[in-house]
């Protein structure tokens, strides 16, 4: 039996095998599973199971979204490692994951060049953030405040966030009380409940900040915020390094790249298109889609790692 | 103030516009409130089923319904709709059995047999029911109103007055009381949170590689929430029933008979009057005793019982059945006690996110398996204009309850009286039941079989804990506590600028402190 169909099976596979290398006939073996590396129930993982959704609507592939958190996206991304590389796993992260914690973690199996990056989603729209009505809602007022001896307590959720505000106080000559929190929303409650001053937000405060609740007090990417353009850069303000990032798609390394260019079209498609629920979305609260896929992605990427290498040297160093 | 006004029509109207469960002549009927009287009638049947409790009911449903509703916001009232529905039910359903067959239905009714059994003995089995009904409404009534003024107000003074140094000593001031006064010894307290705490630390923490997991991958976001939990809480007891039947003679049973002559069975004219102010006293105890974290409606219970017996002793006219013989205001004393328990226990939840009994851990379960709302106090941020959405949805879980309790007034006690025969299920049938059910409940959720080896596990722990007498919900509530202690430990340590004595730094964190020392050394018994 077997070896009567061994021959048929490796037949198939030859007449398929050149539909296959063509991108636009790709299509996935089987279900995809989306790791998502969000806590359920957030903006980045309603991110994710809306995209799933609308690539389920326009493409007819079966997608399974499922948490994998923890350690920054690196559990998320131990895991996508044992994954086939055939366009059946795919995870969403935020740049930082592969690049700032991957070197921080120093594991040599779950580097960048280990995984195949597939679309990037969002930029991170990344302020640095204070209650409208309080008492830190500029930065001369910190400044001024730290110049006079009030300890400031600046909230963080991730190191390299943490190194960031260090170097960045560093510059400016404030020793900042970095204070680790869980995620932006965590950056938020504790301003709001007074238990921090100020903090990095990587988009979430939008809605806060149009309203009037919060300020951006500062912008922490190489552009000027959507919702506060009279806000300085914080190289403005005497930082050497910028928290840009994205939130993206990821696969095991050595994707086929006939899957990498159909799943990287699929995501492009599914955000850019205003019809989609996802679209909306990402509109809405993460400053509009901005799609980065292929060879412009694996430079970004490089520069994106070059920047955390850099980074992560000099925070040592201090 | 008219923010406040504002924020409950919000909740209210969440409730009642939330998704739709199906339409009836081109209406569309709102999802909660259907899942509230599900969840009532639910935990009614189940409370009238020995050997099952609420707890059993709320693990094996909550994955159930995370699946039919999903993971987004919009699926967390119906779920918690379901839930606190077999919270109040279960609390009723207990003392059918209690007073039909001498046997409670939950542990909590213990006390109801001593006077509702003699009372369907002497012929009154439905006037026992209605009092009982009567007064574990009103108790759980009475509860829920203090919880509905209290909790906001505690959140809002502890936000307002508690730094981050102040939360953790709080945090650990519960810990510790939880410990205390749980179980037959603070020792064995001590043991069960420590372990908790262990257990909880494991895979989690802020380094980039996992901690404690000894090189197993399945571990490195720590052991999943919902197996740890109901392994240790589920599993745990269904190992014990196991046991016990395996000892057990096939004990002959109690019927509900009539002893004495026929009498008119339903409440008698001056019924309510009479046991109103034992009520009244009771719910006021339980709701004291559930504020307390740890804590049970088994204390509030006895305690009431006691106290109420005192009482009818000294004021009983001679024609009237002394307590244990059937006097209605020994049931009625001890049914408001257990109910008041329940809608209290919510209070150091909702406004700390410290829970207090098993009701309470499945609550949290489940909002943090759906996500969008975390209780504690930035529950209780009246933040404008910007809708704070947590707080509408605490708001919409002060109306469902409100509606649970309306169902529970108006039909919980029909629907009770016609439970008796859910008494005469026999274990041999129902653990087998309640064993699959969870962990196909368990698979639903975490979708690895590794899940499941890890129920397995904390069910053996659980196993363990029981045979030796070592009490399971402190470790439960430890689990769940381990994560905000850190969490908030590492941001006061870092806010301080590094302060290793930041639980000293204030006079409230060292009174916290001190009280917590305190609790462990003065309540230890035997």
């Amino acid at each position: 039996m077997d070896n009567f169909l061994k021959p048929l099976a490796l037949a198939a596979a030859l007449a398929l095998a050149p539909a296959a290398s063509n991108a636009g006939d790709w299509a996935p073996p089987g279900p995809i599973t989306m790791m998502i590396g969000f806590a359920a129930g957030g903006g980045a993982d309603t991110q994710a199971r809306l995209i799933a959704q609308g690539i389920e609507a326009k493409y007819g592939w079966k997608i399974l979204p499922q948490q994998v958190t923890g350690n920054s996206g690196l559990s998320l991304a131990a895991e996508l490692a044992k994954a086939p590389a055939d366009g059946t796993a795919i995870g969403m992260v935020v740049s930082e994951s592969l690049t700032y914690s991957a070197l921080a973690a120093g594991d040599p199996n779950l580097q960048l060049d280990k995984f195949t990056p597939l679309a990037t989603t969002a930029s991170f729209e990344l302020g640095l953030v204070a209650m409208a009505d309080g008492a830190f809602n500029s930065w001369d007022r910190v400044a001024e405040a730290a110049k006079a001896g009030t300890p400031i307590r600046f909230g963080i959720a991730s190191d390299r966030q943490a190194d960031v505000a260090y170097l960045f106080g560093k510059s400016a000559g404030i020793d900042f009380n970095i204070v680790p929190v869980k995620g932006g929303a965590g950056v938020m409650n504790g301003l709001r409940g007074g238990d921090i001053d100020i903090g990095w937000v990587a988009g979430a405060q939008s809605k806060a900040v149009q309203q009037g609740e919060m300020v951006n007090i500062a912008s922490g990417i190489p552009a000027k915020l959507k919702d506060s353009p009279d806000a300085p850069t914080i190289t403005d303000l005497g930082s050497t390094f910028y928290l840009d990032g994205y939130f993206m798609f990821i696969a095991p390394g050595n994707l086929d790249p006939a899957a990498r260019e159909a799943l990287g079209a699929a995501i492009n498609d599914v955000l850019n298109d205003p019809a989609t629920e996802a679209h909306a979305l990402v509109a809405k609260g993460f400053g509009g889609a901005d799609v980065i896929t292929g060879e412009a992605l694996d430079t970004k990427m490089k520069t994106l790692l070059d920047n955390a290498a850099e980074l992560l040297e000099k925070a040592s160093a201090n | 103030m008219s923010e406040l006004l504002n924020y409950i029509w919000l909740g209210v109207l969440a409730v009642f516009q939330g998704p739709e469960i199906f339409s009836l002549f081109g209406f569309g009927i709102p999802a909660a409130p259907v899942m509230v009287l599900g969840g009532l009638l639910t935990g009614i049947a189940v409370g009238a089923t020995p050997g099952l409790a609420g707890p059993m009911a709320m693990a094996a449903s909550l994955p159930i319904l995370i699946s039919v509703f999903g993971f987004t916001p919009d699926a967390l009232l119906p779920v918690f709709g379901f839930l606190i529905g077999i919270m109040k039910g279960a609390s009723v359903g207990g003392a059918v059995p209690a007073i039909l067959f001498n046997m409670p239905g939950t542990p909590d009714a213990l006390m109801t047999t001593l006077d509702g059994h003699p009372m369907a003995r002497n012929g009154q089995p439905r006037r026992a029911l209605r009092i009982a009904q009567l007064s574990s409404v009103t108790g759980d009534t009475f509860s829920d109103i203090v919880l509905f003024i209290c909790a906001p107000f505690l959140a809002v003074v502890v936000e307002a007055y508690l730094d981050l140094p102040e939360k953790t000593a709080l945090l650990i001031l519960s810990i510790s009381f939880v410990a205390a006064v749980m179980g037959g010894s603070v020792g064995r307290g001590l043991l069960s949170v420590g372990l908790g705490l262990v257990a909880a630390f494991v895979g989690t923490g802020q380094a980039l590689t996992p901690r404690l997991t000894a090189g197993v991958d399945g571990l490195a976001d720590g052991f999943p929430l919902v197996a740890a939990i109901l392994g240790v809480l589920i599993l745990g007891e269904i190992f014990k029933g196991i046991e016990e039947l395996a000892h057990e003679k096939a004990a002959a049973r109690a019927e509900a008979r009539a002893d004495g002559p026929r009498l008119r069975d339903d409440l008698e004219k001056g019924d309510i009057r009479r046991i109103a102010p034992y009520i009244a006293r009771s719910a006021v105890i339980g709701t004291i005793i559930g504020a307390l974290p740890g804590v049970g409606s088994t204390l509030a219970a006895t305690l009431s019982y006691s106290l109420a017996s005192r009482r009818h002793a000294a004021r009983r006219r001679d024609d009237e059945p002394a307590f244990g013989k059937g006097a209605p205001e020994g049931i009625a004393a001890t049914e408001a006690a257990n109910s008041a328990v329940s809608g209290a226990n919510l209070i150091p939840v909702l406004s700390l996110g410290i829970p207090g009994n098993a009701a309470a851990v499945f609550l949290i379960l489940a909002a943090d398996s759906i996500g969008g709302f975390n209780p504690g106090p930035a529950v209780f941020k009246f933040t404008a204009p910007e809708i704070n959405p947590e707080l509408v949805t605490a708001f919409g879980i002060f109306t469902l309850m409100s509606i649970g309790n309306l169902l529970n007034w108006t039909i919980g006690g029909r629907f009770m009286r016609s439970m008796g025969v859910l008494a005469r299920v026999p274990g041999q049938i129902l653990l087998p039941v309640v064993l699959l059910l969870t962990l196909t409940a368990i698979y639903v959720q975490e979708t690895s079989l590794f899940a499941i080896w890890v129920t397995f596990a904390f069910g053996l722990v659980g196993y363990l804990f029981r045979r030796i007498g070592v009490p399971v919900l402190p470790f439960v509530i430890a689990f769940i506590l381990a994560r905000p202690l850190e969490q908030t430990a590492r941001e006061a340590f870092a806010a301080t600028g590094g302060d290793p004595w930041f639980l000293f730094s204030s006079l409230t964190s060292i009174l916290f402190m001190v009280a917590a020392v305190a609790s462990v050394a003065l309540l230890s018994r035997k």
